[in-house]
Formats: structure tokens, C-alpha cells, sequence
């Protein structure tokens, strides 16, 4: 899904190729970038579930206002991926509600 | 508490607009932006602008957002970003988050320049992944290098509609159809022109009726809608896509003028709640200036002409410029800003459907309006845009057939051929007596891809159609294809004799193709055969 050629820009100023880890398996991505934009390029659409109908949500604005694409980034719940600069051994995770996929949580 | 003179909050046209202007004038600026990257949107707008030379028309928005950021920080303008403004308080105080903590700081001018967000609508499935706004289409893409999808449903064709739409293609995306509520597709028939030829079909009375899919889009289903907007039962089609893109409109942010106390009026014109503001953009708030889109939702040329009149403005309540000064400047501004405020799709236009001819009187096209495309009996009725009449070597033919606010063709020319004329509204017309040397600067120039370099006498039988052509691969000299319509229909069969991509063509390459001549004046797009499609 990454563009290889554009016919407009040369460059998109990428950093290094480095590794992540998502769901516990080895990704790669580009250092720097938003969360968001390596998973999508792995074409990963679901980056969550909602609290109360189990309903899946991915990247709906991509500029940090409406908070679908949140997930659990090195432990930290509720993190906006496309707000979230990709790092080096960084661990991305689906959220399901408030906690990670398959953890039992209370109703709310 | 730090304070400065000037506070400027994003970091956008509007706002580093304004930061420049107050630091030429001696203040000390400093701009907050909540994102990790300066330039607002700039950076995702990897077209052509429109207007004049003033307005930095033909150059691309990136490369005008790289122009800002270099200036302010040449004059020293301080830009911090990751810096969110929570709030204003009273005597022009900000709570501004940054690196986790909550600092406050006081200016003795602020200039509002938030920007916009995207309007969303609401259908069944509209929550799941592949849903997205036009911007983070384009945010993906042009930002960060990544499709949003391969096959895309556009629901909405203003020009951010229209021009994300030309960009997913550029990047390499299908897109399937262009669905538009209203009868009119709402944005510059250029945009619309330079999809249709490439095959992209346009609904116009239709509406997105659901997104389907379990975890992701599989398949939209699209709707003709009656007077009243609501689908009409039985006229449901299902559409083969991955992604729907949203560009249904942008509503101002407003949030913090209205926390700061500033008076909001509501203005459909303007695109919802917006501060009252003078004609120097300044708040009912002494000191506090709206810019850009958060006074009203236009387009980044207008926003950076609003950014210079509010910081000139505070620079001379500040003391800095003497209200001569002020006048000089903001006379040169505000005319400035009416150019390019003027013509069909002006801000007080907005939402008018009654506009039935151009300024000089020709019928508008209805074929445009509601498919995309001009027909062939209406193309040529338009002064610059008929074949015909003319006599050997190349000509421009211009489909420029709306009056919007723009003239570089006019500007390039080194012949003088093609005018517009002082009013950048007019339609361009061709100066008869003027030989066109055919070095296709005005292909390269237009930033609506409306010019082609038509030549009749190519060889015996055949002319040759230049085309402005910004995809890739580019095709070659000897290329063969087939020539398509203004509807992206197949024509004839077509060669690649010419393919000019030079530094002057900045990246609108004209690839030249041969054509019957009983062709030329229809064929208006390339289809290399190796694709079948791009």
C-alpha cells in the first residue's frame, strides 16, 4: 500500500526502516512516521474495537481530532496512532474497549 | 509569566502569514501548533494554486508552505509545535500544553488561526474502517506515502472533493465514482474536467446510501436522491470499493475565539459559527484577530492575505507601523484579496445555483456542471476553447469555461497570445493575430490542466493533441494507446510523438499525441496500452 513512485513528490522525507512489534508480532515501519500510517501500509484497517458494541474502528480523520484510531502503544491505552511518531521496538497493540484485545473487562 | 508581543496560534497559511508580517514590522512572534509538523495543511496540497502572480499562483501548496516556513524563521519568527492552546483567557493570556505540561503566556496581540475541520455525514456503516475524511486520504498519501485504499467512493465534489480525488489517482488509487448530493458538482469544472477524462464517472443527485463490510468496507451502495435529498427507493447501485472518502464541507474552529469571550455569528456563507469580525479581521475582543479559515472557510490564498491584514493591524495598535503605513499596506492587501474573492464560485456566492452564464455572457456548461465534463457542442462555443479557424503549427485551446480567479496562462506566455486581461475572472481568450511558438509554458501553467496545444497539420491526415499529463508513468515517444473524450470514453487510437517534461513544465509534463484530425478537437486524454488504464 506504500506509494512507490509519484508523479509529484520525490520524496516523503522518511527516516530509517526500523522494527515494532504488532499484536506481539515483528512489523516494520518507518522511523518517525505516525503509528497509523505504518500499520495502514501492512494493511491493518482495524486499530480497535468499541466499548459497548464490539464495533471495529480504523483511521477516520488522521490529523489527531476524533480519536477512532486509538490503541494501546507500549502498554499506554487510548493513543492516537496517527498522532504518534513510529519508534524503534515500539509495541502496538488492538484495543478492545478501554483494554487490550481478548482481556476480560468489566461492563461499563 | 513569558510574555510576548505577539501570540499566533497554528501554524498554517493564515497563521505564518501573520507571524511574518508582525516580525517585518518588529515584534516579537511566537506560533503554536498543536501537530509535530508546521504548515497546516499546506504540506498535503500538491497542486497548482489558482489567482495571480501575487498570490503565488502556479506554484504548488507545499512548495508555498516550504516559501512561509523558511521566511519566518529567516526574520525569526519562534514556531513551536506539539504546543496546544487549551484556552484564552481574559487580558490575552493562553494555557498552552506542551511536552506535558501546562504553561500560560501573554501577548499583547493574538492572532487566531486555527484552521477548519472536516464536516462528516453520517450512513449505515459509516463507522468502519476504510470510512475516512478526504483529508486523511490525503493526509496518508501526500503526507506520508501510503494509499488510503485501492478502490475509492469520493462522497462530495467541492474542491476538496475534486482535487483529493485527482490526488488518489496520482497515487496510484481507482477512483470508482464521485457522488455529489446536489445537482451541481460544487467545485471549479476544471477539477472536475481533468478526472472525467481520466474515466472517473460523476453522480450528481446521488448520495452514499451504506458502507458494507463486517470489519472493513467491501462495497458501498450509492442512491439517487430526490428534491428533498432522501435516496429514491429502487435507484440503489452497488459499488465495488474498499474506502469512502468524505468531503462534505469544513466547519471553522472556532472554539477559541468563542473562549476567549470573542461575539460568534452564525454564517452558512462562512461555513457555520465564526467570530464577528472587523474588516481587519480583529475580534469584539481588543487585540484578538481571527485569520484563514476559522474566520470562514476559503481557500489557503485568501487565508495568507487575511493572516498580513490582522498582524499589520496589531502592529499599529501596537505602534510599530503608523496608521499610514497600515493604510499603504492594507490598501495593497484588500485589493489583493478581493481579486481573488472574485468571479462564480466567490465566498458570497456559496451555495447559489441560479448562475446560469459567465460574466461575458456565454451559457455555462450544464454537461460540466452535472457530469464533469463539457460536451463537444459546448466546448466549442467558448472564445478560446473551439477548433476551428486556425491555421497550421500549434495553438492553445482552452477549456476554461467558469469564471474563477486566475491568469498565469496569461502570465507565461511569452507571446503574448492568450489574455485575460486585468479582471482574473474573465474567461482567457486568444489574441488572433499572435503566432503561438508552441512552447506549452501555458500547459505546464494552468492550474486547472484546462490548456491543450492543438495542432491540425501534424501530417497529412493526422494533428497532434498536447496534454498536460501528471501521472506515472509518463509515457514516451512511441508510446501507443488510445486517445480518450472529455468523458473518458475511447476514442481512436493515439501516438506519443512529444513528451515535454522540463524544469519550466514543473512536473505538468505535455505529452503530445497524434490523431486523426477528425479528432482533435474531441481527443483530450492519453491511455497508454501497456495500462489499459492508469
Amino acid at each position: 500500500m506504500r506509494i512507490e513512485k509519484h508523479p509529484i513528490i520525490d520524496d516523503y522525507g522518511k527516516g530509517r526502516l526500523v522494527c515494532f512489534s504488532y499484536n506481539g508480532d515483528e512489523a516494520m515501519g518507518y522511523e518517525g512516521e505516525p503509528v497509523a500510517a505504518a500499520l495502514k501500509a501492512m494493511g491493518v484497517d482495524t486499530h480497535r474495537y468499541t466499548v459497548k458494541r464490539h464495533e471495529p474502528r480504523g483511521i477516520f480523520c488522521a490529523i489527531g481530532r476524533c480519536t477512532d484510531c486509538v490503541m494501546i502503544v507500549d502498554g499506554v491505552p487510548n493513543v492516537r496512532t496517527c498522532m504518534t511518531p513510529l519508534a524503534e521496538g515500539m509495541a502496538v497493540e488492538t484495543q478492545d474497549g478501554l483494554r487490550k484485545a481478548g482481556e476480560a473487562h468489566e461492563a461499563l | 509569566m513569558k510574555r510576548y508581543e505577539m501570540i499566533v496560534i497554528g501554524a498554517g497559511p493564515a497563521g505564518l502569514s501573520a507571524a511574518i508580517e508582525a516580525a517585518q514590522s518588529g515584534l516579537e512572534v511566537v506560533v503554536f501548533d498543536e501537530n509535530e509538523w508546521p504548515g497546516g495543511q499546506l504540506f498535503k496540497q500538491i497542486h497548482k494554486f489558482f489567482g495571480s502572480r501575487e498570490h503565488q499562483a502556479r506554484t504548488r501548496g507545499v512548495k508555498i508552505g516550504q516559501n512561509l516556513l523558511e521566511a519566518a524563521r529567516g526574520i525569526g519568527v519562534k514556531v513551536v509545535l506539539g504546543a496546544t492552546v487549551l484556552g484564552i483567557y481574559k487580558n490575552k493570556e493562553i494555557a498552552v500544553r506542551l511536552e506535558g505540561e501546562v504553561r500560560n503566556c501573554k501577548a499583547d496581540a493574538i492572532v487566531i488561526a486555527t484552521g477548519a475541520s472536516e464536516n462528516m455525514m453520517t450512513f449505515d456503516g459509516w463507522t468502519l474502517p476504510g470510512v475516512m475524511g478526504a483529508g486523511a486520504a490525503q493526509t496518508l498519501m501526500n503526507l506520508h506515502g501510503v494509499r488510503p485504499g485501492k478502490k475509492i467512493l469520493m462522497v462530495g465534489s467541492g474542491n476538496v472533493g475534486l482535487v483529493v480525488s485527482f490526488q488518489l489517482k496520482q497515487a496510484g488509487c481507482d477512483v470508482v465514482a464521485v457522488v455529489d448530493a446536489a445537482a451541481r458538482i460544487g467545485g471549479y469544472g476544471v477539477h472536475a474536467a481533468k478526472l472525467a477524462r481520466t474515466g472517473v464517472p460523476f453522480y450528481t443527485s446521488h448520495t452514499v446510501v451504506k458502507a458494507v463490510g463486517a470489519e472493513k468496507v467491501e462495497g458501498a451502495v450509492i442512491a439517487e436522491v430526490g428534491a428533498d435529498f432522501t435516496p429514491i427507493p429502487g435507484t440503489e447501485m452497488p459499488l465495488d470499493i474498499d474506502t469512502v472518502c468524505i468531503a462534505v464541507g469544513l466547519s471553522p474552529m472556532s472554539q477559541l475565539a468563542d473562549n476567549a469571550g470573542a461575539e460568534l455569528v452564525y454564517d452558512p456563507a462562512k461555513g457555520g459559527y465564526v467570530a464577528a469580525l472587523t474588516d481587519e479581521g480583529e475580534t469584539s475582543v481588543k487585540g484578538l484577530f481571527c485569520a484563514g479559515d476559522v474566520a470562514g472557510i476559503e481557500e489557503a490564498s485568501s487565508a495568507m492575505i487575511q493572516g498580513k491584514i490582522a498582524a499589520a493591524a496589531a502592529a499599529r495598535d501596537l505602534g510599530y507601523i503608523t496608521a499610514a503605513d497600515f493604510e499603504t499596506k492594507a490598501f495593497g492587501y484588500k485589493e489583493s484579496l478581493a481579486k481573488i474573492r472574485a468571479g462564480m464560485f466567490a465566498p458570497g456566492n456559496k451555495g447559489r445555483t441560479d448562475i446560469v452564464q459567465t460574466d461575458e455572457g456565454y451559457p455555462l456548461s450544464e454537461s460540466l456542471l452535472a457530469r464533469g465534463f463539457l460536451s463537444d457542442a459546448e466546448a466549442a462555443a467558448f472564445p478560446a476553447a473551439g477548433i476551428g479557424g486556425g491555421g497550421g503549427g500549434p495553438r492553445p485551446v482552452i477549456e476554461c469555461t467558469q469564471n474563477i480567479p486566475c491568469d498565469p496562462c496569461q502570465d507565461v506566455c511569452p507571446k503574448g497570445c492568450i489574455l485575460v486581461g486585468d479582471n482574473i475572472t474573465a474567461l482567457p481568450q486568444i489574441a488572433g493575430e499572435k503566432a503561438c511558438s508552441g512552447c506549452a509554458l501555458c500547459v505546464g501553467a494552468c492550474s486547472g490542466q484546462a490548456i491543450f496545444l492543438v495542432n491540425e497539420t501534424y501530417e497529412d491526415g493526422y494533428g497532434t493533441v498536447g496534454l498536460p499529463y501528471e501521472f506515472v508513468p509518463l509515457p514516451q515517444k512511441g508510446d501507443k494507446g488510445r486517445a480518450l473524450g472529455r468523458d473518458g470514453g475511447e476514442l481512436c487510437g493515439a501516438e506519443v510523438v512529444e513528451v515535454r517534461a522540463g524544469a519550466a513544465m514543473d512536473k505538468t509534463p505535455m505529452v503530445v499525441m497524434k490523431v486523426p484530425v477528425s479528432e482533435i478537437a474531441r481527443a483530450r486524454f492519453f491511455r497508454p496500452e501497456s495500462e489499459g488504464g492508469i
